[in-house]
């Protein structure tokens, strides 16, 4: 129970004599979804499940966070590394301070009065918390995606371009190849790419969230967080954001929390269990699915209470 | 009988109870319309737009009472829109939580419902009085107070219907607040926020009482801001009370045109609407 006061780092110094059974469990972990991506990109196939990245730095590192709205306390000492060029999944029950985490980290939360964090979150020797850090910047660096698709009500180059132009001056071709780039990345070019100019609202709720990551990864963020990106998605489309996360996980640092655990399973390097506020066990997915260390975890992941 | 015999019964009543009223406020409308038909449309003709408004026994028109309310409405609407919608962006988007805010939402309400005549009273009192006369700038002052409540009320709740989510999604790129608020929001509750400025000026276009005291009424064609102005709806008031055939003729002309603008303009303002709730 006292894991929550020192820092969780699951690639840090522990990460040697974590040597996961990786092969034992690659049936839990190994998914269609990647099975589907691997034929388009070939260093996929190698690394079909637990952490891929496990030399990696941290990118991300929290510690003693504590989060309040008004006067109930949602995080309590949070200590925990992001690994660079992973994903991570944050799981839970409701309420249990995985999505307040994650909007912590481009401060999303300080829209809402009332919403206080305080601790720190350091990110390239900088903490994110401090009151210089220029909060458009740093969002323009940690991109988000939300649980609802949110297309802007203008054509789908727009929703793309829009926040390219705040941070860069690009001609109209470089431009036109940038709205390309992202669409592919986001693997909906092919869908959109004869109705640039239709409204985005016109798209279907898959589509829509695909142009929401489209949108977030235009401005060539560092991070990418996804809060329950699939949760308000149709299985098929749940799949190609999934496929999407693997692929995006060479480029960028990604963290995601989701409701669903055979979603961590299956896109995660590294998995972080909430309970309450506090992070009750943080390993590679692997482990922490199979092997749990606490009481608590494995209760949740054989859904015994949550 | 059984319990569903019985809930059909008091279903049909219901249905027969909602159907009558409708009925019944129908019928008053349509035979407003009506009259106005009647008695208004037969006497239009062209010297109607062209000729000013006559003397007793000759001939003539509403068109300074047609340029004047179009002068006046365009003023009240110019001043009215803007600072309405100015301040319902406050509300719905800086004010979200504060005590001012709330106070705002009060005295507008108040504003709201205030009677017409009493706006017509204290702008007379402000601006009236300390001009030395009667101008169309204070009819058009009078009118605004009544179009800021409308637009405030309805800019607010546009963009309130803007989901939180949008604006989430929107800052999450780095996009500064007020970028948000005009490339975003508004684009989001623009088509809201013009029905509420047209639903203004559907409002004042046939208001009498401010401009009973402020923008009075003028015989001739005037297009002088600081000068009384002829109006349609005073120009009603005064020829329907005469004891002159032809000044009542006109009265009614301008009744019909009154009645069948505002009627254009909510059906307008019905049109400007439909795209955003399928969008």
């Amino acid at each position: 129970m006292n894991s929550t006061t020192q820092s969780l780092s699951p690639a840090g110094a522990t990460t040697a004599n974590r040597d996961t059974g990786q092969s034992a469990t690659s049936g839990l972990a190994s998914t269609l979804a990647r099975d589907e991506a691997s034929d388009r990109s070939e260093p996929m196939k190698k690394s079909t499940s637990g952490v891929v990245a496990k030399d990696n730095p941290t990118k991300i590192a929290v510690s003693d966070l504590n989060f309040h709205y008004g006067n109930f306390q949602a995080l309590k000492d949070i200590s925990l590394d992001i690994v660079d060029n992973e994903v991570t999944a944050f799981i839970g029950p409701s309420g249990c301070g995985k999505s307040t985490l994650l909007r912590c980290f481009n401060r999303i939360f300080e829209l809402y009065p009332g919403h206080r964090a305080s601790g720190s979150i350091e990110m390239d020797g900088m903490n994110l918390l401090d009151k210089s850090v220029d909060l458009n910047v740093l969002r323009s660096k940690i991109g988000m995606v939300f649980q609802k698709p949110t297309p802007f009500p203008m054509s789908i180059y727009d929703n793309i371009a829009f926040g390219v132009r705040l941070y860069e001056k690009l001609k109209r071709h470089e431009m036109d190849a940038r709205v390309e780039w992202s669409l592919r990345k986001a693997a909906l070019w092919d869908e959109v790419k004869d109705k640039l100019r239709q409204n985005g609202s016109a798209l279907s709720g898959g589509q829509q969230q695909r142009l929401c990551i489209a949108r977030a990864v235009a401005v060539q963020p560092e991070v990418l967080l996804l809060d329950e990106p699939a949760s308000a998605l149709d299985p098929v489309a749940t799949l190609k954001i999934e496929e999407l996360v693997h692929e995006l996980r060479e480029e960028y640092t990604i963290v995601v929390v989701t409701h669903n655990m055979q979603q961590a399973a299956r896109v995660a390097g590294y998995t972080a269990f909430f309970h309450l506020g506090e992070v009750v066990e943080y390993s590679d997915t692997d482990t922490l699915f199979t092997n749990p260390r606490e009481k608590r975890t494995e209760d949740y992941i054989t859904g015994r209470y949550g | 009988m059984t319990r569903y015999q019985k809930r059909k019964l008091i279903n049909r009543f219901n249905m027969g109870a909602s159907v009558a009223t409708t009925l019944f406020g129908l019928f008053w409308l349509v035979w407003l319309l009506w009259t106005l038909i009647i008695n208004g449309a037969g006497h239009i003709d062209l010297a109607v737009f062209t000729q000013p408004t006559p003397a007793p026994g000759n001939s003539g028109g509403l068109s300074n009472a047609i340029v004047g309310s179009l002068i006046v409405t365009g003023v009240g609407t110019l001043i009215g829109a803007p600072i309405g919608i100015f301040a319902g962006t406050y509300l719905a988007e800086y004010g979200r939580g504060h005590k001012i805010a709330s106070v705002v939402r009060f005295f507008n309400d108040v504003l709201l419902s205030a009677p017409s005549i009493i706006l017509g009273l204290f702008v007379y009192e402000i601006v009236v009085v300390s001009m030395g006369h009667f101008s169309a700038l204070a009819g058009g002052i009078a009118l605004s107070l009544i179009v800021i409540p409308l637009t405030l009320r309805i800019t607010e709740n546009m963009m309130r219907l803007v989901s939180d989510q949008m604006r989430e999604a929107a800052a999450a790129l780095g996009i500064p607040r007020w970028l948000v608020i005009t490339r975003i929001v508004y684009r989001a509750a623009l088509s809201g926020i013009i029905t509420g400025v047209i639903l203004g000026i559907a409002r004042i276009s046939g208001e009498t009482a401010p401009l009973l005291f402020t923008a009075l009424n003028n015989q001739f064609s005037s297009y002088d801001l600081f000068a009384p102005i002829a109006n349609l709806p005073m120009v009603i008031f005064q020829y329907a009370l005469s004891p002159y055939e032809d000044w009542h003729h006109l009265a009614w002309v301008g009744a019909f045109l009154i009645t069948f603008a505002i009627l254009a303009l909510n059906i307008l303002a019905r049109v400007v609407l439909r795209p955003s709730k399928s969008g």
